[in-house]
């Protein structure tokens, strides 16, 4: 137990120091956010142009397209700005550059993925924010819901970071692979459910993991019940935990880079 | 300029061009990725012109030619080089004071770079748009003899690409992080350069808003080529194509000469 709860204390740290390092370059933080915000509206100019002409897409309109771009924008802006590192670690292990991680008493992959934040990453989760309220989902009954989304698609988000980043142990240099395999399942997540079905809604769910970040949450928020909530919740442990479980198999097989360097 | 000097000073460019295109080679892997990512995105839209049924979108358009349309946009948008970013690399790492005396224009070099890489990803991800297309189409558009001047117009809309590129990258002298600019600037093709889905669906007020700026050429005008055969549209594009190019060279002028006083200035 107190293991757990010096491992809280050092993530909660791990955020603050972040959350200094970002707001130390004022300037660049707010412009970062400022354009990630007018980039994720422009892009949603796409849906409002066909919701326009054609009404619906397999029964989907435009409020549940925005609550589905709200979600995964949310999730994704959190997993990038509480766990920024996701995406170097594959270079990290190709480079041998965990080296100094490993000999300081916290945990690896938190260490790793929590020590870096992303600025741009508080202008998705702006955006997801405004696109949930117009699309009316957030009154305070649905609040609770809302959160839990937002929760299940960051976190599953970052694990599946961590797995398609942890190839790098036995793949060697994967960065610009698992970056792909990252950008993919964001992609998929964003367009509506109905599309998919049959064997590539079963890759959505297992290979890719756009469905869990993306369309199980969404229908949480939609349509929520006791049921779907126990499943988010659920799905977001299970990929948490394949996640630890993976990074550490791979540390096993983990070599040093033998660099010597500094680490403030 | 005399003839032996324009073949010479074109040989320097031509070099940068073919040394980028073997580096692009070079890296496998980042090809047949953009390939999948292209397989992925004409996979999503297939089913939605299933789903909402194409009969709906434009009269005389099917959904086969809305397929075809998105994959000549997507081959020109996937086949343009992120420049900007290697621009912004050397600013960041102070290595363009070292490009910067070299006896070839900094921007020239690096635009040659781009066309190389892009010729390149044209050749490779072309013919990897026309079999996805195909096969996820079942054919090839109701009038295919248009596809043919997609050709020429997608190497106009790489090179107009190219040239906004540049000018994304030069901003990296004041600002240094271009991310911002590009974000922007890519959803402006995405959305005003009608990636996704021809311009005629759109409202009117926002088509002429849209043809006023560069974007269509980058998109839409080479994929409305897929949707049939339009020369009289095709030369307007391509004459568009040449006022864009000249006023982007322009641009590129008088900014590269900014950037170079101001990293004078920097550099003391």
């Amino acid at each position: 137990m107190a293991g757990v709860r010096s491992t809280l204390r050092f993530a909660r740290a791990l955020i603050a120091t972040n959350l200094r390092s970002s707001l130390a370059l004022r300037g660049a933080f707010w412009l970062q956010a400022a354009f990630m915000v007018g980039n994720n509206l422009a892009f949603f100019t796409t849906w409002w142009l066909l919701f326009a002409r054609f009404r619906e897409i397999g029964g989907w309109r435009l409020p549940d397209m925005m609550t589905l771009f709200g979600v995964v924008a949310s999730g994704f802006g959190l997993s990038v700005v509480l766990a920024g590192g996701t995406r170097r670690l594959a270079r990290a292990i190709a480079d041998g550059e965990l080296d100094p991680l490993l000999v300081q008493p916290k945990p690896v992959l938190l260490h790793a993925v929590g020590s870096a934040s992303i600025a741009s990453g508080w202008g998705d989760m702006l955006t997801g924010i405004g696109m949930l309220y117009l699309a009316g989902r957030f009154d305070l009954a649905n609040l609770p819901f809302v959160l839990l989304a937002v929760a299940t698609s960051g976190a599953i988000f970052t694990a599946a970071g961590v797995l398609f980043q942890s190839l790098a142990f036995w793949l060697g240099d994967v960065e610009q692979l698992s970056r792909q395999l990252w950008e993919f399942t964001l992609t998929l997540a964003l367009y509506p459910q109905p599309l998919f079905s049959g064997g590539i809604s079963f890759l959505l769910y297992t290979l890719l993991p756009a469905g869990f970040v993306g369309f199980l949450p969404v229908e949480v928020v939609r349509a929520p019940s006791l049921l779907l909530c126990l499943g988010a919740a659920g799905a977001a442990l299970a990929w948490c935990l394949l996640a630890l479980g993976v990074f550490a198999l791979g540390l096993r097989r983990y070599e040093s880079g033998n660099t010597f360097g500094a680490r403030g | 300029m005399t003839a032996a000097r324009v073949s010479r000073v074109s040989g320097k460019y031509l070099a940068f061009a073919l040394a980028a295109a073997r580096r692009t080679l070079a890296e496998p892997t980042l090809l047949v990725g953009r390939c999948a990512f292209l397989g992925v995105i004409l996979f999503v839209f297939s089913r939605i012109w299933h789903v909402i049924g194409a009969s709906a979108a434009l009269p005389g358009v099917g959904e086969r030619e809305l397929i075809w349309y998105l994959a000549v946009t997507e081959w020109a948008v996937l086949a343009t080089p992120p420049l900007f970013l290697s621009i912004e690399a050397e600013v960041r790492s102070g290595d363009v004071a070292c490009r910067v005396v070299r006896p070839v224009s900094y921007v020239g070099a690096h635009i040659s770079e781009a066309v190389g890489e892009a010729a390149l990803r044209l050749a490779l991800l072309g013919p990897s748009a026309a079999l996805f297309a195909f096969a996820l189409s079942g054919g090839f558009p109701a009038d295919p003899r248009g596809l043919w001047l997609a050709l020429p117009l997608v190497l106009v809309a790489a090179f107009v690409a190219i040239l906004c590129m540049a000018a994304i990258g030069l901003s990296a002298f004041w600002i240094v992080d271009t991310s911002p600019f590009f974000w922007i600037w890519q959803k402006l093709v995405f959305v005003l350069g009608g990636l996704l889905f021809p311009l005629e669906l759109y409202p009117d007020w926002l088509q002429r808003i849209a043809h006023l700026t560069p974007f269509p050429l980058m998109c839409w005008a080479p994929g409305r080529m897929a949707l049939g055969l339009a020369p009289r549209e095709a030369l307007a594009s391509a004459a568009s194509g040449a006022v864009w190019v000249a006023l982007l060279c322009g641009l590129l002028v008088v900014l590269s000469r900014r950037a170079r006083a101001r990293l004078t200035v920097n550099g003391g």
